[in-house]
């Protein structure tokens, strides 16, 4: 008996929805959807890629930066950021497990645009010496994380390590090849090291040395998984600041006034 | 007794949104309420291509030595010109959207003049979107690969001078400037009597805060670092603009939460024989 009155129940619900879905509108049509999700790529994307380039830009200019050590931690606190406010976004207003996704893609294109006019065709640096990491793997694999848990907790207990792990896995794909040893002026180096003493970067505090102590090659094996560990820590925290601006800059400020100033 | 010229404004305005069907374009039809949109990204666009294309063009020949005539005559002029630019149009624009707006409050708001307004405010914020993107993520990319490879004598560098002094003001422009809209076009959501909304209130600080920051960097930059180093701890700052933004989805929110009630408001008279508005 209770089985069936909560089916009916279920039954119910699904009509609502059904004829809510079919309702049709005077004046809501597909222009506010289209306007809301074209527009909001721009402030997603510049949010993004600000937050990006002012805690790990220097890691993501170069190849040479792409190192063992500081590499996968910074990269992994500085992007997880904006993907999870906009997680908490749109899974609060529309429970589309997409925000990540959505944030990844967004920064993709404009870090792709800003990397191509201004490093490439105005300062003159090939793409293969300053093109941007992506993290849009890693957004699908921790949206997928929150669609399966339907919890934030959870998901920054597995979804943000899942980020860290994959955004290094993504992007040494495009960075291995520029790792491989060759011979420079009698020394052993990498290629990245290569490019990074050919192209000047005389303004960086860097440029009379290279960004790797040779201990870290040493124990590459040991130091490039103690790093992603660390960055998977720190990847937890960084998906809290997201939620924090999701929650309390985005959503909770909807519909609620100073009364005094 | 308002003066006669405002008063025809106010009611061309108010006009546009209440013409019957197929005399004139509906709030949401793309050339009625959404056209603000295409015309407002349009200009900022071709800015944005002047301002590249002008740096492109004189960075290297007029850029790298801040004492030479060139200099001044390439950038220093620009970041005048900039300046005069932002302040003019904001004295312009602010001070048509008071004028217009405290007469505009004063008269009865039909529905579709109010979905019409909703659309206007989308578009601005629209608008404030794309100038947060190419302030945010355009013109730093050209900084970072200006400032790490090019040493600086000043403070007014040829990626500074657009990004900061152009864009930077033109985002509190629009932020404030889609506030005072809403202010007095959209009373029902942003009217005095409710407060000055959250949302805004973030936005609008989001941007100023990014002005400020500007000062704190350049006198960071001064004090202790001449080089670039882009993940500097007195760069940081500079993130919190992106995440204030936030406040534009609340903005979003509290309008289309406004729609919904236009929309059902409408439906009741509907199904009460009222004849329909618009």
């Amino acid at each position: 008996m209770a089985t069936t009155v909560a089916d009916l129940a279920e039954r119910q619900r699904r009509l609502q929805l059904k004829e809510l879905l079919n309702k049709h509108y005077k004046w809501m049509d597909y222009k506010w959807d289209l306007v809301f999700w074209v527009t909001a790529v721009f402030v997603v994307g510049g949010a993004a890629d600000i937050t990006k380039l002012l805690f790990a830009g220097d890691w993501d200019f170069w190849t040479d930066w792409k190192d063992f050590q500081w590499w996968p931690v910074v990269t992994a606190f500085g992007t997880i950021i904006i993907p999870s406010a906009l997680q908490y976004i749109q899974w609060a207003a529309w429970r589309f497990p997409t925000g990540a996704t959505y944030t990844a893609v967004s920064l993709f294109l404009l870090s792709w645009l800003g990397r191509y006019t201004q490093w490439h065709i105005a300062s003159a640096y090939p793409m293969n010496f300053v093109w941007p990491m992506s993290c849009v793997g890693a957004a699908i694999l921790m949206d997928w994380t929150l669609m399966k848990t339907r919890s934030f907790v959870l998901t920054s207990l597995i979804g943000a390590p899942i980020w860290a792990f994959a955004v290094w896995a993504f992007n040494y794909v495009p960075l291995a090849p520029l790792l491989q040893p060759t011979n420079f002026m009698g020394h052993i180096l990498t290629v990245s090291d290569v490019q990074g003493i050919v192209y000047i970067r005389s303004q960086t505090p860097e440029y009379l040395r290279l960004i790797e102590r040779g201990a870290l090659r040493s124990f590459l094996g040991e130091t490039q998984y103690v790093a992603l560990v660390f960055g998977a820590t720190v990847a937890i925290g960084g998906y809290w600041v997201g939620q924090f601006i999701g929650r309390y800059l985005a959503v909770w400020p909807i519909k609620r006034y100073l009364k005094s100033w | 007794m308002a003066h006669p010229a405002r008063q025809r404004q106010a009611r061309t305005e108010f006009d546009r949104g209440s013409a019957p069907p197929g005399a004139a374009r509906r709030p949401t039809d793309w050339l009625g309420g959404w056209r603000s949109l295409f015309y407002g990204s349009a200009i900022l666009l071709v800015a944005n291509a002047f301002l590249w294309f002008w740096n492109y063009n004189y960075m290297f020949t007029a850029g790298l030595n801040s004492n030479s005539p060139e200099f001044t005559l390439r950038y220093r002029s620009l970041f005048w010109v900039e300046l005069v630019t932002v302040g003019v149009f904001t004295g312009v624009w602010f001070g048509w959207l008071i004028r217009t707006g405290r007469e505009l409050v004063k008269q009865p708001l039909p529905r579709p003049e109010e979905v019409r307004r909703i659309a206007v405010l989308w578009s601005l914020i629209g608008i404030t979107s794309l100038c947060i993107a190419i302030m945010a993520s355009f013109w730093p990319n050209w900084d970072g690969s200006w400032h790490q490879t090019m040493v600086r004598d000043t403070a007014f560098t040829p990626t500074h001078i657009p990004m900061f002094y152009f864009w930077f003001p033109l985002a509190i422009t629009l932020a404030l400037g889609s506030y005072l809209y809403g202010r007095f076009r959209i009373p029902a959501v942003y009217g005095r009597g409710n407060g000055f909304p959250w949302s805004f209130f973030l936005l609008i600080s989001a941007a100023v805060f990014e002005m400020l920051q500007v000062a704190f960097n350049e006198w960071g930059h001064s004090l202790w670092i001449s080089e670039e180093f882009f993940a500097v701890k007195f760069h940081w700052p500079f993130v919190l603009y992106g995440w204030l933004a936030g406040g534009m989805f609340a903005v979003w929110g509290e309008t289309i939460l406004r729609l919904f009630e236009i929309e059902k408001t409408e439906e009741e008279s509907e199904s009460v024989g009222v004849p329909r508005a618009g």
